[in-house]
């Protein structure tokens, strides 16, 4: 296992070249106004740039913001603190990736 | 596809905004049309005054001004419970530091009652030109800001869980069963003869009012905590503090119209003219609120839509009031008492404590682990996984 701050640029460097590319929208819940805080600075510190929004209706959540990214898998939330749900975002909506 | 994704969320964002501002425009038109039909003035509809007076109906506490079982504030308990059933929207969910939050929503009541007035009826005060509710806004601001310094180092009451059914239902069951006893055996309530308790809109009239503004409270959102809270998080202007400000200039407008208003902090109605007090008030209102995720009026939306941790806050909330009146806390048009501004202290200082202690004394829970999302990510395909 590498250390935290260090896991994304894992997948960057030893995925292929098409699949790093691909940047996918997703959307990140969290039970607490600080999970969605601390999860933005983190994500930022990887260099994946992250903003804090309203819950989209559709999504509703418990913390009123969530967090907006672009990345090409949803696994730079790992150390994600009070984290909800993951949503990716398509074109027919918000599907749901990893629900608790 | 980007493009089509951006539209939508346009389109979806403007809905969201437009619910928002019907949402603040129809509860400060309800809000005027019940202070017309009877509710006392600038209290057309304020969660904080009107659980505190079921408190009273109930007997929880022994002010005969404030005991009045408000059908506003079953309305929008069951009003959000119906739509929330017909959306598929009811989730039975809690287990969030259940017992913290009744205590926060037990300080919130105390700086509610030190105020007047919940941030509802603060909005109302001051489109009825009471001048002492701007002193409250100050202070509201002072406590959300003060609640967000801890949410910035790391407050979380923790995650909640989804809950059997029945843990959602019982606020919509009580409301149910309270209505049934007002209209049928009111006999067993006790109704103010006269104070603001006394002042009332026709039932009907009030319930009705009570089902819209709750069952367009869930459908938009509103809350006027996160409102404030959200734009200061995001600094701009989120769309739920518009529809905030939509409320505050159509109550205004209604009150100028129906020359309801008059500018000044002396001779308000149902308010005193302490400014320390109304701004510290608030300040325990605003600081409570952010650190339970919403103000008093959006933990009744919540409860009705299944929240088991809204409905022990409004629990909190109801004690609140029945020790605020029993001990002679709460304050009146004439001020705050002795013992208010001591009890105020107590609560502050709890409240403070509470902060503290799950700010900085409380390991943070990592809940997410590296191989659950990788193994869904895998499942779905959208990741390439090399570890």
């Amino acid at each position: 296992m590498t250390k935290d701050s260090d896991a994304l640029v894992d997948v960057d460097v030893t995925a292929s070249a098409a699949e790093v590319h691909v940047l996918k929208s997703y959307v990140a819940t969290f039970y607490s106004q600080f999970g969605a805080l601390s999860t933005q600075k983190e994500l930022q510190k990887r260099g994946v740039s992250a903003e804090l929004q309203p819950v989209p209706r559709a999504l509703s959540s418990s913390c009123g913001l969530c967090l907006s990214f672009q990345h090409d898998s949803p696994l730079c939330l790992e150390d994600a603190t009070d984290i909800e749900d993951v949503y990716q975002v398509t074109a027919d909506g918000y599907e749901g990736l990893v629900i608790f | 596809m980007k493009n089509n994704i951006d539209k939508k969320n346009q389109k979806q964002n403007l809905y969201q905004l437009i619910a928002l501002l019907v949402t603040g425009a129809l509860i400060a038109v309800l809000a005027i049309l019940l202070t017309a039909l009877g509710n006392p003035g600038n209290m057309g509809f304020c969660a904080a005054c009107f659980l505190r007076d079921i408190a009273g109906a109930i007997g929880l506490h022994g002010n005969p001004l404030v005991q009045y079982a408000r059908p506003e504030i079953l309305g929008v308990v069951l009003g959000v419970f119906a739509v929330a059933l017909v959306r598929r929207e009811f989730k039975a969910q809690g287990g969030s530091a259940p017992l913290t939050r009744f205590i926060l929503g037990f300080t919130m009541m105390i700086g509610a009652l030190i105020f007047l007035g919940c941030p509802l009826r603060m909005l109302l005060r001051i489109a009825g030109g009471d001048l002492n509710a701007i002193v409250g806004l100050f202070g509201f601001v002072a406590g959300i800001l003060l609640g967000l310094f801890f949410i910035k180092r790391g407050f979380s009451l923790g995650r909640k869980y989804n809950q059997k059914a029945v843990e959602g239902v019982h606020l919509p069951a009580a409301s149910l069963v309270l209505l049934w006893i007002v209209v049928f055996v009111p006999s067993l309530l006790l109704f103010s003869a006269e104070g603001p308790g006394s002042m009332h809109a026709p039932l009907l009239a009030a319930l009705v009012a009570g089902i819209a503004a709750g069952v367009a409270s869930f459908v938009s959102r509103f809350c006027i905590v996160g409102a404030f809270r959200d734009s200061f998080l995001l600094k701009k202007v989120t769309p739920t503090l518009m529809g905030v400000v939509a409320l505050l200039v159509v109550a205004l407008v209604g009150n100028l119209v129906l020359g309801n208003f008059q500018l000044g902090f002396a001779g308000q109605p149902v308010a005193h003219t302490e400014a320390i007090w109304n701004f510290l008030g608030l300040a325990l209102v605003g600081l409570s609120a952010v650190l339970v995720s919403g103000c008093p009026m959006r933990q009744l939306v919540l409860a009705g839509g299944g929240s088991s941790d809204a409905t022990i806050t409004i629990a909190g909330m109801l004690a609140g009031a029945a020790i605020a009146h029993n001990f002679g806390i709460a304050a009146s048009p004439a001020g705050v008492t002795t013992t208010g501004a001591v009890g105020f202290g107590f609560a502050l200082l709890v409240t403070l404590v509470i902060a503290v202690v799950y700010t900085f004394m409380l390991a943070k829970n990592r809940v997410i682990a590296k191989e659950e999302v990788a193994a869904v990510g895998e499942k779905k395909g959208l990741c390439a996984q090399d570890d």
